[in-house]
């Protein structure tokens, strides 16, 4: 008998990755993660493709911030069979594109069966702005995030919401050079670095599921538009996903209720992590480095980090792609030393005492 | 509460745990961090920089990059 084999693929967001930088463009690699293993533990910026998503059922969709935590030991997490979502909208929002939302929210229900209670506008504008860090990353501030945390408060205990998907007004922008990069499938995501920061707050704060979905104009058409880019582009809002994400997202738990239940994940009980090769430098990765987890990392999704993890002190199995990376994870979950796949296999040396 | 940016440079440690804490505890003395990173390292020097995001208490000092 073996134990569960569990995957966390982590691909942080606002960093410029080569894959899953864009428009949920790495949800094809945890489809294929997802086959392999019997739990796949991932994060919105990998399977969130605004209009498009894909269910799969061994993938728990967890936020950022809840993800350091669970890979630090200080919370773990529980699955469940639905969420009821409770959505947040920024008062920035015009009428208009506030219908657009709640239309989707609607279409939610009806088309998919999701389970969402009355919505909450926040008592201010939200003031979303948006900024690029030295390193090239993208990040932001909000300008009133008392006014989000009273807002989400409001849902959890007014209206009951389990998890919290927000919609905050981001500034269109339509002819900055970022945007311009990201919709030809190069640079940065603009916006990643700000929303962020906006789930990260309330998952902070409340210790449940929360995602974000950014609210803006439709853009004209680019008839030059990367396929990697071009999820973003064939609805009125990014929301789908985020409700359909959220609608089964694991609830978290503290160490005082470890064991409770029989279905919990900690760290400790994760197999493998894969990771960008430049990007080793987060909070969960160095904390991952220390729980027995294989770290894998992948050569050809660059990001605009610089941080291998060598240069860290990580032990890793470097690979050149998730192909390979799927591979290495299957050789893993069977036992078998990857290095026997090789034609070349040195012989055992000795070990002097 | 506000939220802020902020940059810092920290020395290299003997394990990514201890690299780990001395980050952390590097940030809690700029606010309560919210999200952060290594973004480069310096290996020579030994030293690691760090971009990050915190939150201050409404009447707390501000942060300094």
């Amino acid at each position: 008998m073996q134990r569960p084999y569990t995957v966390v693929l982590l691909i942080p967001t606002g960093i410029g990755a080569a894959i899953g930088g864009y428009a949920g463009d790495a949800l094809p690699v945890a489809r294929g993660m997802a086959q392999v293993c019997d739990t796949l533990i991932t994060h919105p910026n990998v399977l969130n493709g605004a209009q498009l998503y894909w269910p799969l059922s061994n993938a728990l969709y967890v936020e950022g911030y809840a993800l350091d935590q669970f890979a630090a030991g200080i919370w773990g997490l529980t699955p469940v069979h639905q969420n009821r979502i409770g959505l947040l909208f920024d008062r920035a929002i015009e009428p208009e594109l506030l219908g657009r939302h709640l239309q989707a929210a609607d279409a939610a229900r009806a088309t998919l069966g999701l389970s969402l209670t009355d919505y909450v506008v926040t008592d201010a504008p939200l003031q979303v702005e948006l900024r690029t860090a030295p390193s090239g990353a993208s990040w932001g501030t909000i300008g009133n995030p008392d006014s989000l945390l009273r807002g989400a408060e409001t849902l959890i205990q007014k209206a009951n919401a389990e998890a919290i998907a927000v919609v905050a007004r981001f500034p269109d922008d339509q002819d900055s050079e970022a945007l311009q990069q990201y919709r030809q499938g190069q640079g940065v995501d603009p916006l990643a670095g700000a929303e962020a920061v906006i789930s990260h707050l309330i998952v902070r704060q409340f210790q449940i599921p929360a995602a974000h979905a950014p609210a803006l104009l439709p853009l004209p058409l680019d008839p030059q538009l990367s396929p990697r880019s071009a999820a973003e582009e064939i609805g009125y809002t990014f929301l789908p996903c985020v409700l359909a994400g959220l609608s089964r997202a694991p609830q978290w738990v503290n160490s005082s209720q470890q064991g409770l239940t029989p279905t919990q994940l900690w760290a400790p009980d994760v197999d493998a992590v894969v990771i960008p090769a430049t990007a080793c430098g987060s909070s969960a990765i160095l904390s991952f480095s220390q729980t027995g987890a294989k770290i894998i990392t992948v050569a050809n999704n660059s990001t605009r980090m610089q941080v291998s993890s060598e240069s860290l002190g990580i032990k890793a199995f470097a690979v050149n792609s998730y192909l390979e990376a799927i591979g290495v994870l299957v050789a893993h979950r069977s036992g078998i030393d990857p290095a026997a796949l090789n034609p070349d296999l040195l012989s055992i040396a000795k070990v002097y005492n | 509460m506000t939220t802020h940016f902020i940059t810092a440079e920290i020395d290299l440690q003997q394990s990514p745990q201890q690299l780990h804490r001395a980050i952390e505890a590097e940030l809690q003395q700029r606010g309560e961090p919210l999200r952060w990173a290594v973004t480069q390292v310096d290996t020579e020097a030994q030293k690691a920089q760090i971009e990050a995001v915190v939150t201050v208490g409404e009447n707390a000092p501000k942060p300094q990059d």
